[in-house]
C-alpha cells in the first residue's frame, strides 16, 4: 500500500532556529487559483471588465455545475458545495493534479445554508421530522470531504473554521507542511456562503451595514499549491510565507514584517470594507509598521464575507501572475484583531 | 522530540484528571438520560458534563452579564488544568500557540435564540432587556469565537486556530500542534478541543438514526448506535529541550501521528476501514513502531453498527488477527464527538502513567472471534499507545504516544 512516505521523516526534522520564511530554499508555488463569487465565476473577466455591485447584500453568480457535477447528485447538494466541487475540480484540470497530497478547506461557517435549514426548521417546528441531509451538509469539513470523496483522494484532509481567517489558517497548515517536506502539493479552499437571514444578523451586530462600503458577500476559492511545476505549466506566483497571530500588538507584527523579510515599499492589499470599526484597526497598523506600503483594497470587487480574504489571495496571484505586481503582502485583520499576514511574489 | 508537559479533561466522568482517573478505574462511566439539554428526547441517554452554565461559570469566576457559550465553559475548565499542570501562567502565553477543535461552537445558544434574532432583524432592533443582549450570541456562534472565548480567558495567546472536522477535531489539532513544533514555528502549542451537546446534533445525529436509547455498547456484536457526550480536554505540547530547561516533568512523548481521508461516503465509513488503516500505519511508521509493540489502542469505537467492524477491520489490516490490547472508552462519556480525540488522548495518557488499561463498558459478545476488547479495566506497563478518532466525512486520525521520555 503507497503511503506518504514523506510524512514518516517529519519527526526527526531538526528545525531549531530556522527561519521557515527564508532558510528553506525550497520554492512554494501557486500553480492555480479560481473563484466563484458576485464576479463572473470560473474567469478572470474581473480584471478588465469587472461586475460592479449596486446592492448592500449581492450572493455570488453560480456557473453551469453540469461539466462538474451530474444533475442527480447537485440536486443533493447545496449552493456552497456545488461551488466548492466546481472551483476545486477546475483546479485539479488546471492542474493536472488528481489526488492531491492534502485538501485542506478554510469556512468561518460551513455550508450555512443547511445549518439555516435544520436550525429552522427544529426552531419552528420542534424535534420531530427533520432532515438528515441539512444536518450532514451543516458539517463544517463537509466541503473538503465532499471534493475528496468525488475525487477519491486519500491524502491529509483537514477544515479550520477561525473567523475570518480560516482561509489564511488553511494555507499556513499547507505552507508548514510543504516547508517540513511532509506533502508536495495542496489543495486549498476558501468557502462560505451568506444567507439573507445571515445578511440581517449580521447586520445587527454591526458585522455589516449600509455604512460598509462595500457589498456582503459570498465567497468560493479554490488554489492548487506545489513545490514543483508540471511541465508546460507556468504558475501564478510563489506563496513566501504565512504569519497568523492572536491579538498582537504592532511590535510583533513589525517583527513577523522583519521575519518574512518584507521590504517597507511592499504593495499591501488590505482587507477595508469602509466600517469605522475594521478600518481603523488597517489605518493604525499600516500607519505604524508599513507606512512606505502602497495600499490595495479588493473587497469593492468582491465584498465581504468570512471568506472574504481568500478572494483577496486570489485577486493577488492573479495580479502577480498576469505581471501588474511583482510581489504582494496580503493583510487580515479579523474583528477582534488577530492578524494574517500572506506574503506573494512572482 | 515533543514532550506532552500538561494535561486537561472535562467530561461526563468528571472534573479534572484525578476524578476521570477514579471513574476510569473503578468502571463508574457517566452516560445518564438527559438532565440539563432542554430536548423533547428525553428518552436519550448521553455523557452530560454534571455541572450547569451557571454552575460552570461560577466555578470558572466568569461574569454573569457575558456571552457565554457551554463549548467554552468547558474547554476554559480543561484548558486551565492542561496550563496549571505545565506550570505555565499568562506570561507564558505569549509565545505559545492554542489550536483547538470544535464543530458545534456556539450553537447551544443560538439554538435558543435563533427565532428571536430573526425577530430582532426583521424589526432592525437589538433587545437589552435581559443580563446578556440576547444577539450578543450572534458573535459567540461560529466555531473560532469559541475559541477565542476559551484562549482569552486563560490567558493571552501568541496564535489561535480551530480546526473543525467533525470528531477527529481534536486528534487533528494535535497534529497540527505538533507540526507547528517540528517546523520551528513554537516551542509550545496546547492543543485539544471542547464541544458541548446541542439540541442541533443530538437531533441531527437522531435523523441519522445511529444513537441507541440505551447505554451504548461498543464493540459489542449486539451495538445499536452511540450516545452523545460532551467535554473538552487539552494537552500541553512542547519541544523537548525547551521543557527539559524549564524543569518541567514530561508526561509522555508524543511519538507520531497520522491522518488519511476514507474518501467513500460523508457519514460512513468504508468496510475496509481503508482511511482508519492508513491513519494508524502512518502515526506507527513515524514512531517507528511495529505492530507487536502496541500496548494499547484506545478505539474510535463509537458503538454504531457502521463505525466499529470498520475499525476492527483496519486493525486486522495493521496488527493481523493478534490484535493489541484495545478498549473504546466512549461507554464511559459517550461520543464526545469534536472534542474525543482529545479527551480520550488524556485517558491515554492517564493509562500509560498509572499502568492500566480502561475497560471497553458494556461488553459481552464480541463481533468477530479475534476481536475481543478488555472489558474491565485492569493492570498493564503501557509503552506505545495508539488513539484512534475518525470524523464524518472520513475523516481519520491517530496518534501515538510513548511512555519513554
Amino acid at each position: 500500500m503507497p503511503l506518504d512516505s514523506a510524512a514518516t521523516t517529519v519527526l526527526s526534522f531538526s528545525p531549531l532556529m530556522y527561519n521557515l520564511y527564508t532558510d528553506c530554499p525550497m520554492p512554494i508555488y501557486v500553480l492555480s487559483a479560481n473563484q466563484i463569487s458576485l464576479q463572473q465565476p470560473l474567469s478572470q473577466d474581473w480584471m478588465h471588465d469587472p461586475v460592479l455591485p449596486t446592492e448592500p447584500f449581492t450572493r455570488s453568480i453560480d456557473p453551469d455545475y453540469r461539466p462538474y457535477v451530474s444533475p442527480i447528485e447537485a440536486r443533493r447538494m447545496g449552493k456552497l458545495l456545488k461551488r466548492a466541487l466546481a472551483t476545486s475540480i477546475q483546479t485539479l484540470r488546471d492542474t493536472g493534479i488528481e489526488h492531491p497530497d492534502a485538501i485542506i478547506t478554510g469556512t468561518g461557517l460551513g455550508s450555512v445554508e443547511s445549518t439555516e435549514a435544520f436550525l429552522l426548521d427544529m426552531c419552528r417546528n420542534g424535534e420531530q421530522l427533520l432532515k438528515p441531509t441539512h444536518f450532514m451538509q451543516s458539517t463544517h469539513n463537509t466541503i473538503g470531504s465532499l471534493v475528496a470523496i468525488q475525487t477519491k483522494s486519500h491524502g491529509y484532509n483537514a477544515t479550520y473554521s477561525h473567523k475570518q481567517i480560516s482561509f489564511e489558517c488553511a494555507l499556513y497548515d499547507a505552507w508548514l507542511q510543504m516547508r517540513t517536506s511532509a506533502i508536495n502539493n495542496a489543495l486549498v479552499l476558501g468557502q462560505d456562503a451568506t444567507t439573507p437571514n445571515y445578511y440581517h444578523l449580521f447586520n445587527l451586530v454591526g458585522y455589516d451595514g449600509p455604512e460598509m462600503k462595500c457589498t456582503c458577500g459570498e465567497a468560493s476559492v479554490a488554489t492548487m499549491l506545489a513545490t514543483s511545476v508540471p511541465e508546460g505549466q507556468t504558475p501564478l506566483c510563489q506563496l513566501r510565507g504565512v504569519s497568523l497571530m492572536h491579538t498582537p500588538d504592532n511590535r510583533r507584527v513589525a517583527a513577523a514584517l522583519e521575519r518574512m523579510q518584507v521590504p517597507a515599499d511592499v504593495v499591501v492589499l488590505a482587507g477595508y470594507n469602509g466600517l469605522a470599526a475594521n478600518d481603523v484597526m488597517y489605518d493604525r497598523l499600516l500607519a505604524d509598521v508599513l507606512s512606505q506600503a502602497q495600499v490595495l483594497h479588493y473587497k469593492q470587487l468582491f465584498g465581504e464575507s468570512y471568506s472574504a480574504s481568500a478572494l483577496g489571495f486570489y485577486a493577488a496571484a492573479h495580479w502577480i501572475g498576469s505581471g501588474q505586481y511583482r510581489q504582494i503582502l496580503l493583510m487580515t485583520i479579523d474583528r477582534s484583531g488577530d492578524v494574517a499576514l500572506t506574503l506573494l511574489e512572482k | 522530540m515533543i514532550l506532552i508537559t500538561g494535561a486537561g479533561v472535562i467530561s461526563a466522568i468528571g472534573i479534572g484528571k484525578e476524578q476521570t482517573l477514579q471513574a476510569l478505574r473503578s468502571e463508574q462511566g457517566g452516560v445518564a438520560p438527559v438532565h440539563y439539554l432542554h430536548t423533547e428526547h428525553k428518552e436519550c441517554m448521553v455523557g452530560e458534563v454534571k455541572e450547569s452554565n451557571g454552575e460552570l461559570a461560577e466555578r470558572l469566576g466568569i461574569a454573569k452579564d457575558e456571552a457565554m457559550v457551554r463549548t467554552s465553559l468547558l474547554g476554559i475548565s480543561a484548558l486551565r488544568e492542561a496550563l496549571a499542570q505545565a506550570g505555565l501562567d499568562h506570561a507564558d502565553l505569549s509565545d505559545t500557540a492554542l489550536v483547538n477543535g470544535t464543530t458545534v461552537g456556539g450553537m447551544d445558544q443560538s439554538e435558543k435564540h435563533y427565532l428571536e434574532y430573526l425577530d430582532a432583524a426583521e424589526a432592525n432592533q437589538l433587545g437589552k432587556d435581559g443580563k446578556v443582549p440576547v444577539v450578543d450570541y450572534i458573535r459567540t456562534h461560529d466555531c473560532g469565537s469559541s475559541t477565542d472565548l476559551i484562549a482569552d480567558h486563560c490567558g493571552r495567546f501568541g496564535m489561535t486556530t480551530t480546526i473543525s472536522t467533525a470528531c477527529s477535531s481534536a486528534a487533528n489539532a494535535i497534529i497540527l500542534g505538533a507540526r507547528m513544533i517540528e517546523a520551528g514555528e513554537y516551542d509550545r502549542v496546547v492543543v485539544g478541543g471542547a464541544e458541548s451537546l446541542s439540541k442541533f446534533h443530538l437531533n441531527g445525529f437522531n435523523t441519522l438514526m445511529i444513537l441507541d436509547q440505551s447505554p451504548c455498547r461498543p464493540m459489542d456484536a449486539t451495538r445499536a448506535g452511540l450516545n452523545l457526550g460532551e467535554g473538552a480536554a487539552y494537552l500541553v505540547l512542547e519541544r523537548a529541550e525547551t521543557a527539559l530547561a524549564r524543569g518541567v516533568r514530561p508526561l509522555a512523548r508524543l511519538a507520531g501521528y497520522g491522518n488519511a481521508c476514507d474518501a467513500y461516503h460523508q457519514t460512513a465509513s468504508s468496510s475496509d476501514g481503508e482511511g482508519a488503516f492508513r491513519a494508524m500505519q502512518q502515526a506507527m511508521q513515524m514512531a517507528g513502531c511495529k505492530p507487536g509493540e502496541i500496548d494499547y489502542i484506545n478505539c474510535h469505537g463509537t458503538g454504531t453498527p457502521n463505525n466499529d467492524p470498520s475499525e476492527l477491520e483496519a486493525m486486522r489490516r495493521v496488527f493481523g488477527e493478534t490484535l493489541p490490547p484495545f478498549s473504546s472508552t466512549k461507554g464511559y462519556t459517550g461520543h464526545t464527538t469534536s472534542a474525543s480525540g482529545s479527551i480520550e488522548a488524556v485517558f491515554c495518557l492517564l493509562a500509560m502513567q498509572h499502568s492500566m488499561v480502561p475497560a471497553n463498558l458494556n461488553f459481552a459478545e464480541p463481533i468477530q472471534p479475534w476481536a475481543v476488547p478488555i472489558a474491565h479495566t485492569r493492570q498493564a506497563q503501557l509503552r506505545y499507545v495508539l488513539c484512534n478518532a475518525f470524523g464524518f466525512g472520513g475523516n481519520d486520525s491517530a496518534v501515538l504516544f510513548a511512555a519513554d521520555v
